[in-house]
């Protein structure tokens, strides 16, 4: 018989959700051996989806985020994030229109395109009372390497 | 996250070393931000260094924003310098090119900006 395989898993309340979430995944990726680039752009993510959990799905209100990793050949890491908070679908947000003038901007609006240039695949379910935002990188950086300076 | 600010003629130089994300972001705001005031026209100019910035997340893009923003309404200008490809990719992300200029280096945006300050700029 088969023993099933514990998975990495943390969970934090949202006053530090983010740091927290963003360490963890980025150290799971650092173990699974992705470079430091990579790593960099796991942990871009994480600190981006994490922080719209906090902000959209709990009103910024205080809360639970989990976060489970695995990590599958290639090497892949998978992360799932669950929250408890109202439905938040960050994939179905709309993207924002960047390239108008400074003045028609908002202060934010980067975190749905930043999860669209890092991430290889993305879902997202509602589950009873969670929602369950599932994502997949793959190894290989999507941006430049931190070396170069320009 | 370190931070040193320096005076050239009438430019202010930020100069950010580490990473700029969630826990971070604030203390950069704190050190960029009560800069902007008197930012206008040749008056004052913000150079924000970012040679020694190794990540930056959204939260950093949002502090610049809150300063381009601020630097716009006294027609002022806030520019950086020197990114490292992987904040560059950021920035590009971002759309952040619509917002600062950049430049290579701190000698190239100072040749830009300020030719005074460029005149007697020191590298440390």
């Amino acid at each position: 018989m088969q023993v099933p395989k514990i998975l990495p898993r943390t969970e934090a309340l949202t006053i530090d959700a983010v740091a927290h979430c963003t360490d963890f995944a980025g150290a799971q990726a650092r173990q699974a051996g992705f470079a430091a680039a990579r790593v960099d752009e796991v942990e871009l993510v994480v600190e981006e989806v994490v922080a719209n959990i906090c902000h959209y799905s709990y009103g910024d209100r205080l809360g639970n985020v989990e976060l489970v990793c695995r990590v599958t050949d290639g090497p892949r890491l998978e992360l799932e994030f669950a929250d408890a908070g109202q439905p938040f679908d960050m994939l179905s947000m709309p993207e924002p229109d960047l390239s108008v003038d400074i003045d028609q901007r908002g202060l934010g609006g980067v975190g749905v395109p930043m999860m669209r240039a890092l991430v290889d695949q993305a879902n997202y379910r509602r589950d009873g009372e969670r929602n369950l935002l599932f994502l997949v990188f793959d190894s290989a950086c999507r941006l430049a390497g931190p070396s170069q300076v320009g | 996250m370190e931070s040193t600010v320096q005076t050239f003629a009438n430019v202010v130089i930020i100069q950010v070393d580490g990473r700029i994300d969630h826990s971070t972001a604030p203390e950069f705001g704190s050190v960029l931000l009560p800069q902007v005031e008197g930012c206008a026209r040749e008056e004052k100019k913000l150079l924000v260094d970012l040679s020694k910035v190794n990540y930056m997340s959204s939260a950093g893009l949002r502090v610049l924003m809150i300063a381009a923003k601020g630097c716009r309404k006294q027609e002022g200008q806030v520019v950086v310098a020197g990114m490292q490809a992987s904040v560059r990719e950021v920035f590009k992300i971002g759309r952040f090119d619509m917002v600062m200029d950049s430049y290579p280096t701190v000698r190239d945006a100072l040749a830009a900006i300020s030719p005074a300050a460029a005149a007697i700029y020191v590298d440390r």
